[in-house]
């Protein structure tokens, strides 16, 4: 009798929790769509997407940039990820294929040079291998504008 | 269809290639990373004035002679990764996979002996056999690679789906690919069909793609991130590496074969990943195997 009750009441958890573990396997997250940017298929629609010119983009109105959030957009790997190839301050493991950006706010950047760079480095060089931020919307306006205070704020 | 579209297509992109771009057969503006002018005839030998790091891998002696590079964080993409082929006699999953692969081609081919002999082109005997792929397979008019044929096999024979990207067409092709292990990998380029599949392969390897734009060459040649810190990773050269496919992958813990490495890189790379089997995908695998030609099939391994 004893044994009966235990197995009840056990018995609704393992139920549960299959339950939960069937929903996990039939919804894994969907993978991120990209499927507006050039691929490299013969046949999908993204296949013939073209890459997007270089745009040169003037700054609109004060910065109003907030170099604290900037850091962290830098930092992230599914944001900025700028740490991929640029020094920085502060995060670790930095990358080196890119310039040293620790003291990128003594170089006498101006605020709208430092945005159009993050923009669309390619309007600078066009060789350059960063992607274009604004250009190809990896980061919003907003958090383009704090990652040009943070790179500002860089002495 | 892409027969058609070469000749234009070439010389669009000999036009285009001092600018860094490139106009597709369709008119399509593409940016292209620059070439790195790769002769696919010279092997895994056009390392040399590439990365110059195959003095470092080439073969076991060089190997051994080079181990210290494998502990010093700066020169370790030095060695390719072969540093990781070194523990080559220790017990790995890629192991079990062999074996796991070899009951499975044994009990297929017990429901239908014809299987075999589909794997194998007309004779059950498999050994070096896998060192000649990917190929182009005139019954099927497209290019074969080892996982492909297994999938095709599977269905023509036993009516069954071993689809590329699998685990079960993993096991199968691990297996299959050990039985040539050691033997030098010869993609025949002397066929015509190989050659254009490679030059397919190779347009696709310096084109942009993706939201971050950019292109496998963008990592993975010289004056690129190839040697440079990309945060903890380190890029190294696609010469040698095709040799080792599917890899018991230890970030993944899974085996991985080279096609799905590519899906693994585009996702990186925020671009459109493409299913194993791909067209694109097999070019590719073509462009990547050339470039291990003349170095011995490296399976099991671990990445």
């Amino acid at each position: 009798m004893k044994r009966f009750v235990l197995l009840a009441a056990v018995l609704p958890g393992l139920t549960f929790a299959g339950t939960a573990a069937a929903q996990g396997a039939a919804a894994p997250p969907a993978p991120p769509d990209y499927s507006a940017f050039p691929c490299l298929s013969y046949s999908l629609p993204c296949g013939k997407v073209a890459t997007r010119q270089p745009v040169q983009k003037a700054l609109e109105g004060p910065l109003n940039g907030n170099a604290a959030k900037g850091k962290q957009i830098a930092q992230a790997r599914d944001r900025g990820n700028c740490l991929a190839c640029h020094v920085m301050p502060g995060g670790s493991q930095p990358g080196s294929r890119g310039p040293d950006l620790s003291h990128f706010g003594s170089t006498g950047r101006s605020e709208a040079e430092a945005y159009a760079m993050v923009w669309d480095m390619r309007t600078v060089n066009p060789e350059t291998l960063m992607p274009p931020f604004g250009t190809n919307a990896i980061l919003s306006e907003q958090e383009l504008r704090d990652v040009v205070a943070f790179l500002l704020s860089s002495k | 269809m892409f027969e058609r579209k070469r000749i234009p297509l070439l010389s669009a992109l000999v036009l285009a290639l001092s600018a860094g771009c490139a106009v597709l057969g369709d008119g399509t503006h593409r940016e292209r990373y620059a070439d790195a002018q790769i002769d696919p005839f010279r092997g895994v030998e056009g390392d040399v004035g590439f990365s110059d790091t195959i003095q470092y891998w080439r073969d076991e002696a060089a190997l051994a002679r080079h181990a210290a590079l494998a502990d010093k964080p700066a020169e370790q993409w030095k060695l390719n990764w072969k540093h990781m082929d070194l523990d080559r006699m220790e017990l790995h999953p890629g192991h079990l996979a062999v074996d796991e692969g070899q009951a499975m081609v044994k009990k297929l081919a017990a429901r239908d002996s014809a299987f075999l002999a589909c794997l194998g082109e007309g004779s059950p005997e498999l050994k070096g056999k896998a060192a000649a792929y990917p190929k182009f397979d005139e019954a099927l008019d497209r290019i074969v690679t080892v996982e492909a044929r297994i999938e095709h096999c599977a269905k023509r024979v036993l009516k069954e789906e071993i689809r590329q990207g699998t685990p079960p067409n993993n096991k199968i092709s691990v297996y299959f690919k050990s039985l040539s292990a050691g033997t030098p990998i010869r993609v025949d380029l002397s066929d015509a069909n190989v050659m254009e599949a490679y030059r397919r392969g190779e347009e696709l390897f310096y084109r942009k793609t993706g939201q971050l734009n950019f292109a496998c060459a963008s990592c993975h040649v010289p004056g690129s991130i190839m040697g440079h810190k990309l945060r903890g990773e380190t890029p190294t050269t696609p010469f040698g590496d095709a040799a080792h496919y599917p890899t018991y992958r230890t970030p993944v813990g899974a085996l991985e074969s080279i096609q799905e490495r590519f899906a693994r890189c585009h996702g990186q790379m925020r671009t459109q990943a493409l299913k194993p089997g791909d067209p694109a995908y097999a070019d590719l695998e073509v462009f990547m195997t050339v470039l291990s030609n003349g170095y011995p099939v490296s399976v099991p391994s671990a990445r």
